[in-house]
């Protein structure tokens, strides 16, 4: 995953450091993480209802879950286009966003904080309450439209718009993502925008051949992530809509929570979470390999910018 | 253009888009001080200003107050954060910058911990912390962050180590630094900007970890804030006003910990670190 | 570079603090394990510790641990570990300990839940208490599970109905009466849209809620939709004529359109049709009573029965339950100190009625005069259900899966994506998915 070759050709191996540096991490997964991991697996392959022991089935959750389990197929199209919505536009916002906030701004630190406090509640049991206001039937939302002649509907109550409204909700808490660009932005080193500007670049030529090459193992990080993440969007439409109305925001790991809790059946919900595990591997292996084209590591050398 | 005219240009664009961002909170605000009844109007303020929703509530538990839920929470945050700091800061360098056999294979495994829903194995894990007899106490919280549960802060930590040049280390090496001179006196200051996120964001989303909350702390005395709020719900009825403003007091240390320290991670290296 | 030294301090701190996390670790172990061995005990007059679980609100709990103090006190030999959360918390954790065989000696039941417990063998027979004189013989033989007692009633539940008196008496419309028939009930939808200002609606629109359905299947005579909570029951003529009435209604604005409809939370002050005074009528169970009062307070609620068919209509029953872990090893006296909660005296002036209306008649009388205007609402409901009442008929575990598919369905018909024929198709072939599964 790093790439084998090392640009300044004089990497050592480090066996030694090297586990005993990972060992936290490494004594962790093999005595906390590990086992009920294998576990989960093992039950994929059971029966489980929690309340008694688990029964081997063999593949028959994989095949039930992949040959005639309609909400499979519900809860898969409705997380795909979650993703497929909400990793960019919430990788976009931020990024503008953080490159708002990067400037030096009297009262900047104010500003960070406000604009950042719709991510800090992003957990908080109020948010359910609080959304329901905004996007109600007599909500924020309908109230500015009114301003404008547009009669409202219920936004998170109407099958066409929930999941839209949830795709704008999880892009309004951008704040984690929007903090990490910050603090790679504020890496890039001053000088290298000096020296650009001395050489007659723009605005837009300063981006394209300073930031975003700077940024791009940041931003690997941030797509990654968010992927993984949306992949795995479970609060809000747990609180928020409890995956309807007419399972229009019945989430994968929603399906998933409901078959394990809900339902009790552990062992289905262990296969979908395997596959769901193999879904994402896939588009993080895409990603690690694309980024071989686009990320710029200056440990590793790298192409000179 | 002049150094105060794109001061005013950017005031100009910032103080509507926080306004933007930050009215759900003042809705928030107002609901908190309105009683059950008025809860339904679509105002933002009450007629009448409800502000025993406050006192009730922190009172609401007739055995503790919220003080007793905060307090705990802080108490566990305290190790959460040192953990998932220390963690993140050394499985990061190793994972970033040496080179070892089957770093490749670990690194993978790391990312997969990430992509597993947690739904299907707390359960299995709960039953290993039942074994152990930890139960009832903030460990099965609490170790986690200092064996690496935070899979996202150590990649979060690799990226970061990644994208700082290699010619300062080798400038050390041939000063004759070893590794781990290299992470204490160049690595670690360099990356202190994403030590500090990871330190946050630790802070932040154990505060929300309310299912891990709910399975392993079950004495009232051990409450955190998050299985306090839940007191205001109950099957039929929820105590909005106390719930409202006592969850709007809960993200009061949150926003206090994120305003003090976001100088600290968006003064990163630029202002301290290569310069001198 | 002396950046580092803070750096270093930290780690060393943070090793430090390893060290008195992991010693603390050490003396919780200890706890827990006194603990375990004081739970391990068999023997009646031994020294016990027994754990009790339940949900609920702060009141109850503060009244629960009260009652325990009390029993306490007279039987020292007793001592409780008491662990309390809300519903929802409740039945999360409730599944992760009995997967990890760490269930309460003694846990508070709900009948849509007991059966899959009783199912899996984790509840102990209670068949042997003894509650002559303190509970009704019908209620103890309403709740028995092939045959027998799993969970011992705490309190009456019932489902009956609500409505804002004060609003239909200003429009001019006729009160709904004990014991209408669905056609009264219909016309009164019919009668109170001609009489109501245009945003407000006579009924909600519940084709969504399987049990809505359900209660009128059942009160013709016909069954609930899982026979003997088995065989799948779903009478095709009277789904249909039940859902194209809806449909129906739904063009001619009787019922709220299916946006409104699906914003409403129930009881929630903020959503709740019947709360937010959108909708002039809805069903309530005594156990929701409170909560009701509170939506529409000053008397402005009165109630009335479901309606019903040749059969009956509406439920009441006890639906809340103390039970036994069939895995404890404390069994003689978890049973003794149940019988203790819903009979003496004291602890039934202690409870109140924080588990709602007490099973216990003489307890019921005993606190009669000090009911909030909730309370007197939840027995007001309770005795609108009973004198129709069918059973309970909580959907049977395995069928999970069907009730949600009707939800989710029934939606979409709700908002025109869907047929009425393509959701029964759907609807048949899960119930008959669910059966196979149940036999």
């Amino acid at each position: 995953m790093f790439g084998r070759k090392s640009g300044s050709g004089k990497r050592f191996q480090h066996n030694t450091a090297g586990y005993l540096f990972i060992s936290p991490w490494l004594i962790g997964f093999l005595l906390l993480t590990l086992w009920p991991i294998l576990q989960s697996l093992y039950l994929s392959f059971t029966e489980y209802s929690l309340l008694d022991s688990p029964v081997w089935v063999g593949t028959d959750n994989y095949s039930t879950i992949t040959t005639s389990d309609r909400l499979f197929v519900k809860s898969l199209v409705v997380t795909f286009t979650f993703v497929l919505f909400a990793v960019p536009i919430k990788l976009l916002f931020s990024l503008l966003v953080a490159m708002l906030l990067n400037k030096n701004v009297k009262g900047m630190s104010i500003y960070r904080t406000l604009i950042y406090f719709p991510s800090l509640i992003g957990g908080s049991i109020a948010v359910a309450a609080l959304w329901r206001n905004m996007f109600g039937l007599e909500g924020y939302i309908n109230h500015i439209l009114s301003w404008f002649g547009i009669q409202g509907i219920g936004w998170i109550a109407n099958p066409d718009t929930a999941l839209g409204t949830l795709i704008l909700l999880n892009a309004w808490q951008f704040g984690s993502t929007m903090v990490i660009f910050l603090a790679g932005l504020k890496q890039i080193p001053k000088d290298l925008y000096e020296s650009a500007s001395v050489d007659g670049a723009g605005a837009f030529r300063k981006f394209y051949n300073i930031t975003l090459p700077m940024l791009s193992p940041v931003m690997f990080f941030n797509l990654v992530l968010g992927i993984i993440n949306a992949f795995q969007m479970f609060t809000s439409a747990f609180v928020i809509t409890s995956g309807g109305p007419a399972n229009s925001t019945y989430m994968y790991v929603l399906f998933l929570y409901e078959k394990a809790f809900r339902q009790y059946q552990m062992g289905y919900a262990s296969a979908l979470a395997w596959i769901l595990l193999l879904i994402i591997g896939v588009f993080t292996l895409i990603n690690f390999t694309v980024s071989k084209y686009w990320v710029h590591y200056e440990a590793e050398g790298g192409k000179s910018r | 253009m002049t150094e105060k005219q794109s001061s005013w240009k950017n005031h100009l664009l910032l103080i509507p888009f926080s306004l933007l961002m930050i009215y759900p909170v003042i809705w928030w605000i107002g609901a908190s001080l309105k009683s059950q009844t008025e809860l339904s109007l679509p105002t933002l303020w009450p007629d009448k200003f409800m502000w025993e929703n406050y006192t009730n509530g922190w009172t609401y538990s007739s055995q503790y107050t919220f003080a007793k839920f905060f307090g705990n929470t802080l108490v566990m945050e305290f190790w959460n954060v040192l953990g998932g700091v220390l963690t993140a800061a050394l499985v990061g360098y190793g994972f970033g910058r040496l080179n070892f056999r089957f770093r490749n294979f670990w690194f993978s495994v790391l990312l997969m911990t990430l992509m597993l829903p947690s739904q299907v194995t707390i359960v299995p894990q709960y039953i290993l912390y039942t074994k152990l007899g930890l139960t009832d106490s903030y460990i099965p919280l609490i170790l986690p962050h200092f064996f690496g549960g935070g899979a996202f802060f150590i990649f979060l930590v690799v990226q970061f180590i990644r994208g700082i040049p290699r010619e300062l280390d080798e400038a050390a090496q041939i000063d004759g630094a070893s590794v781990y001179g290299i992470f204490f006196r160049i690595i670690g200051p360099l990356i202190k900007p994403a030590l500090y996120t990871v330190g946050i964001f630790t802070f932040l989303w154990s505060w929300d970890d309310f299912f891990a909350q709910l399975l392993y702390l079950s004495s009232v005395e051990k409450f955190t804030v998050g299985l306090g709020l839940r007191m205001f719900i109950d099957q039929f009825e929820v105590q909005w006003g106390q719930l409202l403003a006592m969850s709007l007091l809960s993200v009061v240390p949150s926003a206090v910990i994120f305003f003090l320290a976001q100088k600290h991670f968006v003064e990163g290296i630029a202002t301290t670190g290569i310069k001198g | 570079m002396k950046k580092s030294s803070p750096l270093l301090k930290t780690l060393a701190v943070g090793a430090l603090a390893s060290v008195v996390v992991l010693s603390g670790c050490g003396s919780n172990k200890e706890n827990a394990g006194s603990n375990a061995s004081n739970g391990g005990s068999g023997s009646a007059d031994k020294a016990v510790n027994l754990k009790i679980m339940w949900w609920g609100s702060d009141v109850r709990h503060e009244a629960t641990q009260k009652a325990l103090g009390l029993y306490t006190a007279a039987n020292p030999k007793v001592t409780f570990t008491p662990e309390y959360t809300n519903w929802d918390g409740y039945w999360q954790k409730l599944p992760t300990l009995a997967a990890s065989k760490t269930l309460p000696d003694i846990m508070q039941m709900d009948a849509a839940y007991i059966q899959g417990y009783v199912k899996r063998g984790l509840l102990a027979d209670l068949s042997d208490i003894d509650l002559s004189g303190i509970v009704d013989e019908q209620v103890i033989e309403n709740i028995k599970i092939d045959g027998k007692v799993y969970g011992i009633p705490l309190s009456y539940n019932g489902q009956g109905m609500v409505y804002d008196k004060v609003a239909l008496e200003e429009a001019g419309i006729t009160l709904p009466t004990n014991n209408w028939t669905w056609e009264d009930f219909f016309a009164y939808a019919e009668e109170a849209r001609a009489k109501l200002p245009k945003d407000k609606y006579p009924i909600d629109d519940l084709r969504n809620i399987w049990e809505w359905y359900q209660f009128y299947q059942t009160s013709k005579g016909l069954g609930p939709i899982f026979k003997d909570g088995t065989t799948f029951n779903l009478d095709k003529d009277t789904w249909f004529e039940f859902n194209e009435k809806y449909a129906e209604f739904q063009k001619a604005g009787i019922v709220p359109p299916a946006d409104l409809q699906l914003s409403s939370k129930e009881n929630d002050p903020q959503t709740d049709t019947f709360g937010t005074g959108r909708v002039m009528l809805r069903g309530a169970s005594v156990g929701s009573a409170t909560a009701i009062e509170a939506l529409l307070p000053g008397g402005r609620i009165a109630v009335n029965s479901y309606p019903i068919g040749e059969a009956g209509g509406g439920w009441a029953q006890s639906t809340i339950f103390f039970s036994v872990s069939e895995g404890s090893s404390n069994k003689a006296q978890a049973k003794e100190f149940i019988k203790w909660f819903i009979s003496n005296e004291e602890a039934g002036k202690t409870l109140g009625t924080v588990r709602g209306i007490p099973i216990n008649n003489d307890i019921l009388q005993s606190i009669e005069g000090s009911l909030t205007a909730g309370e007197q609402l939840g027995i007001d409901l309770l005795n609108a259900a009973k004198p129709k009442a069918l059973p309970f008929y909580p959907a049977p575990a395995g069928a999970e899966d069907f009730v949600s598919t009707y939800k989710s369905e029934m939606e979409s018909v709700m908002f025109g994506q869907n047929s009425l024929e393509k959701v029964y198709e759907t609807l048949v072939e899960k119930g008959k998915a669910a059966e196979a599964k149940l036999k």
